[in-house]
């Protein structure tokens, strides 16, 4: 149907179907369905849309989608630390590995590129962390008692109020990098497994717009 | 002046485009997503089954229920002695359904669809069957953001309902919780129900946790307990929000 779409009404569509369909891969983690969930973990769908949208693209290309994605996934989570970051480097990693000259331009590629980039984006992640740790925090669950000052004395200077985190307390260093290998492998292996779902209509898309740019 | 015109032509609508798409991402950002929130919520009204209060009442899990007639007869007991007790929890929450999980991995969130037109404010406690699952901590007009207490930045003060020992409970990312006694030598036994502490300024006292599924006291550096929540955090098709306001904020 598309096919008959004249030509520059689909030049302006190209806009309106990319960002909603960026849109959709930010929201899509909400929705779990069916064969979409494996230990509680979802695919990381804006890290997927990164990769097919950086995967025939220049570095920089790469990087302001990752930024942008990486703003909207902060909005339904919690600014702090970014996703803005990992995407990035998601982003121009991908777009720096000029795929076409090493390899075929196919699915399977793109599954393993998402696999390779779920774990630097997860690696990422935990490192801004480890840094939040080490900085300040909200306020916790007050338990006013005295006798207790002692023992919460320790947490209570990690914690002090400054800033807008959500959350009670920081993260503890075993449940960081326990959260990361378990991040990193499960939504890896989904993310990859799910990857051409979004890759071949996104590509496919793109393509053609590439084709009747060249034929206008 | 031609060059600079060059550029502008070659390179003017993607920067443009850039410069977009980073404006309005920032701006989602800044309003914590709101207009997407309220977007995707408006869409999935068809495709959500409405929460009939009578039917949320009705499943109420028997576990749960056991757990709070132990906690219940305890308390009795308590205050025939003591008479200073004040009821915190307001009888009715707004019941609201599920309709959205976390975005990411890091976080274990939820989206309610009931907001700040429905008279839900931020730090309002979330509970469902089994018990105690989280706090609000953003709303929408029509829907509201928990923080569950699966997340490991959450932290509850919690009680055994047996032996009133105390400690502070965080979240693993899973069914699974930590609980950190403040005891040296809590008297603690697999088995034992977890609930709120009266001590806990975010959340009301005496609503049921969890149950002790394994106890470790020569952790360090408190004795802890692995506490299995007892709300199936996963499974959750809707909530229950009750109103409550802060006793007391944390001292520093």
């Amino acid at each position: 149907m598309l096919k008959h779409l004249p030509l520059n009404l689909k030049y302006h569509l190209n806009g309106v179907v990319t960002a909603l369909s960026g849109l959709l891969a930010v929201v899509a983690p909400w929705w779990r369905g069916p064969g979409l969930e494996l230990a509680g973990l979802t695919p990381d769908w804006p890290l997927i849309w990164v990769v097919c949208w950086s995967v025939r693209r220049n570095a920089w290309q790469g990087a302001v989608a990752g930024i942008t994605l990486g703003l909207l996934q902060d909005a339904l989570t919690s600014p702090r630390p970014t996703h803005a970051l990992g995407l990035a480097v998601v982003g121009i990693l991908t777009a720096r590995l000029q795929k076409q000259r090493y390899m075929q331009e196919d699915f399977i590629s793109v599954a393993l590129i998402v696999f390779g980039m779920v774990v630097i984006a997860e690696t990422l992640m935990a490192l801004q962390w480890m840094l939040l740790n080490t900085s300040v925090w909200q306020g916790s669950d007050g338990l006013n008692l005295t006798g207790m000052e002692t023992f919460l004395d320790g947490l209570w200077n990690q914690i002090q109020s400054s800033g807008t985190i959500s959350g009670d307390g920081p993260r503890s260093l075993e449940s960081i990098w326990w959260n990361h290998q378990r991040n990193t492998l499960t939504s890896a292996i989904l993310s990859s497994l799910w990857a051409p779902a979004l890759y071949l209509p996104l590509s496919h898309w793109w393509q053609s717009q590439e084709r009747d740019a060249k034929e206008i | 002046m031609n060059r600079l015109r060059q550029w502008w032509m070659h390179y003017g609508l993607g920067v443009l485009l850039s410069a977009l798409a980073l404006g309005v991402a920032l701006g989602l950002r800044q309003t914590q997503g709101s207009l997407l929130v309220e977007l995707y919520s408006w869409i999935t009204t068809p495709a959500r089954p409405p929460v009939d209060p009578a039917v949320v009442l009705n499943q109420a899990a028997t576990r749960e229920l056991q757990a709070l007639v132990a906690e219940l007869q305890y308390q009795n007991r308590e205050l025939k002695r003591l008479l200073q007790f004040t009821e915190q929890m307001p009888s009715s929450g707004i019941p609201a359904a599920v309709v959205g999980r976390s975005a990411d991995h890091w976080w274990q969130q939820l989206t309610l669809s009931r907001g700040s037109q429905q008279g839900v404010k931020v730090g309002d406690v979330v509970m469902a069957p089994g018990g105690l699952i989280g706090r609000v901590e953003s709303v929408t007009p029509n829907t509201s953001r928990v923080l569950l207490i699966s997340d490991p930045t959450s932290r509850v003060g919690v009680m055994l309902s047996r032996s009133r020992h105390m400690g502070v409970m965080r979240g693993t990312g899973t069914q699974n919780a930590i609980l950190e006694f403040f005891d040296k030598d809590p008297k603690v036994e697999v088995g034992d129900v977890v609930v709120t502490s009266g001590l806990s300024s975010f959340y009301p006292a005496g609503v049921v946790v969890g149950t002790v599924r394994a106890v470790n006291l020569d952790a360090s550096p408190a004795p802890q307990a692995t506490v299995e929540l007892s709300a199936p955090l996963g499974l959750l098709e809707w909530g229950l929000i009750y109103s409550y306001a802060q006793t007391s904020t944390p001292q520093p």
